[in-house]
């Protein structure tokens, strides 16, 4: 394990019956870094998310922040500890505002207005503030998701698919606010399918088939691997 | 009349919202129907009649009592039943058996205990002389009580929407796991919410000598069938609206009992299929887009 490295997962594997959805996958991640993590569909992407953060818990293996052992906490208590995620199909607290589903992730983070009113800066919901989360598009629930996320301070942030369903403009946006929320040293894996998306966060991806890394390197790199390859156009 | 009628259903009109308002609570935040509710309800009259019978404790002075008792009942009755009961297969089926066997035998300790005549507390605790409301008067002791509920509306109001722990609540109950994304304990306030739920059936059980004529350990099921009436009409799922439904049905009593006395039983089954007919998101209800 690198001393250095703020999420160490080691040999991590979840089965769901007789389907191994995860099977021994291992990845590191420091503080501020942004790590792709790609694969066909049913490759594991999100349920590496989903043990990570606490929503199913790990046949065997080990999830460390900063060297603490956390895979067997619950949500709650990894949230607290600095690890968050954001949802495929955004999950804001629909019957309240959206200043109100700040406040909320605020109860336990401490986070006061003015941190409250940065984020709804930084993701652009200041004019939303006092609308309904039900009555925002996708786009704008996406933000909200991750601003929500944001206010619990995370120091790990976990992000499925982020950009599915976003416009060029909306994509770039979306973007440019990951990199301003590592920037600010928040390490970020990225599940994404959209590679041109990717490629303009980061250059280090760990490629996954059935529940196993098969690549970790450049995106440049990942293109012309053989593995992936087979995995992505092959079968 | 229709002026008494009017006004007496705005105090029972209270007085059920607060009878109600704890089901709707725990519904809210567990997604679990309470049906050993009106039984905490039975409870907290009977607490309140027993301190007024062996130390001649006034029924208001009760209530702090009353709340600590049930709170802490709630609390454990939560991690004693509710997290294996989440985790089951079939939660809603399981918890319908079990509520409804715990309110059985919550009866049934109760008629071993109390016995099964029925008790009253003369509601001249208050005072003799009646109280003048709207050109209109009625006991003081159903002042006292619409009074004391709708102070206890105001708190739960307060608790719900200017407090961190009520923000959690309310997160709870739009989505548990979302709730816990964002640090909240959900069992914590699960276990708190159904402590308050309880408390508030008690404290509304303190009063019910004085606004249903009389206590006795069967009231129970009657109290658990008119609060989800109440429930239903105002929103399920939503606690203030509980206090529109409470008035809704109030109303509809004092009318009923006014001027067709021999149907009032039924305004509840009737408040109920009406509003599943018209309206089945209660009045308050949203209809929610899920994406």
């Amino acid at each position: 394990m690198c001393p250095s490295a703020l999420l160490s997962v080691e040999r991590l594997s979840k089965r769901f019956g007789a389907f191994a959805a995860l099977d021994g996958l291992s990845l590191e991640l420091a503080p501020g870094e942004i790590l792709g993590l790609v694969g066909p569909n049913g490759s594991g992407k999100t349920t590496a998310i989903n043990v990570i953060s606490g929503v199913y818990t790990a046949d065997s293996g080990t999830i460390r922040l900063e060297g603490r052992p956390v895979g067997n906490l619950p949500i709650h208590r990894r949230t607290r500890l600095g690890i968050n995620r954001t949802f495929q199909v955004p999950k804001p607290f629909k019957a309240l505002t959206v200043a109100e589903n700040l406040e909320v992730a605020a109860v336990h983070s401490n986070a006061g207005r003015e941190d409250i009113a940065r984020h709804l800066d930084l993701l652009d919901l200041s004019p939303l503030a006092d609308r309904q989360a039900l009555t925002l598009n996708s786009a704008q629930q996406k933000r909200l998701d991750l601003a929500r996320a944001m206010i619990t301070r995370p120091r790990l942030l976990l992000v499925d698919e982020l950009g599915a369903g976003l416009n060029p403009a909306e994509l770039t946006r979306m973007a440019q606010m990951l990199q301003e929320i590592a920037r600010s040293g928040v390490a970020l894996l990225v599940v994404e399918h959209l590679l041109g998306f990717l490629r303009v966060l980061t250059s280090r991806v760990v490629v996954m088939d059935a529940g196993r890394e098969i690549f970790e390197g450049s995106l440049e790199a990942a293109a012309k691997d053989s593995r992936v390859i087979d995995v992505f156009f092959g079968h | 009349m229709i002026a008494y009628t009017l006004s007496a259903g705005l105090l029972f009109g209270l007085y059920f919202s607060l009878a109600a308002l704890g089901l709707n609570l725990v519904f809210g935040v567990m997604r679990l129907i309470n049906l050993a509710h009106g039984d905490f309800l039975m409870l907290g009259a009977f607490l309140a009649y027993g301190l007024y019978t062996v130390a001649g404790l006034n029924p208001l002075y009760a209530i702090p009592a009353e709340v600590v008792v049930f709170m802490f009942a709630g609390v454990i009755l939560y991690y004693a039943v509710v997290p294996r009961l989440l985790a089951s297969h079939n939660p809603e089926m399981l918890s319908f058996i079990l509520l409804f066997g715990l309110s059985q035998i919550i009866e049934a300790l109760a008629v071993i205990a109390f016995g099964n005549d029925e008790r009253a507390i003369p509601s001249t605790i208050y005072g003799s002389r009646p109280v003048s409301l709207f050109g209109q008067t009625f006991p003081v002791a159903w002042v006292v009580s619409a009074a004391v509920s709708a102070l206890a509306l105001l708190a739960v109001y307060l608790y719900l929407h200017h407090s961190r722990l009520g923000y959690a609540t309310r997160a709870v109950m739009a989505s548990r796991d979302e709730a816990a994304g964002t640090g909240i304990n959900v069992h914590r306030v699960s276990a708190i919410a159904l402590g308050v739920g309880l408390a508030l059936a008690a404290t509304a059980g303190a009063f019910s000598a004085f606004m249903l004529g009389s206590i006795g350990p069967d009231m129970g099921i009657h109290i658990t069938t008119v609060s989800f009436a109440v429930i239903v009409i105002g929103s399920l799922g939503n606690p203030l609206g509980t206090v529109l439904g409470g008035l809704v049905y109030g109303l509809g009593l004092m009318f009923m009992e006014t001027y067709h006395p021999s149907w009032a039983d039924l305004l509840p089954f009737v408040l109920l299929i009406v509003i599943l007919l018209i309206r089945p998101s209660g009045l308050l209800g949203q209809r929610v887009r899920l994406a």
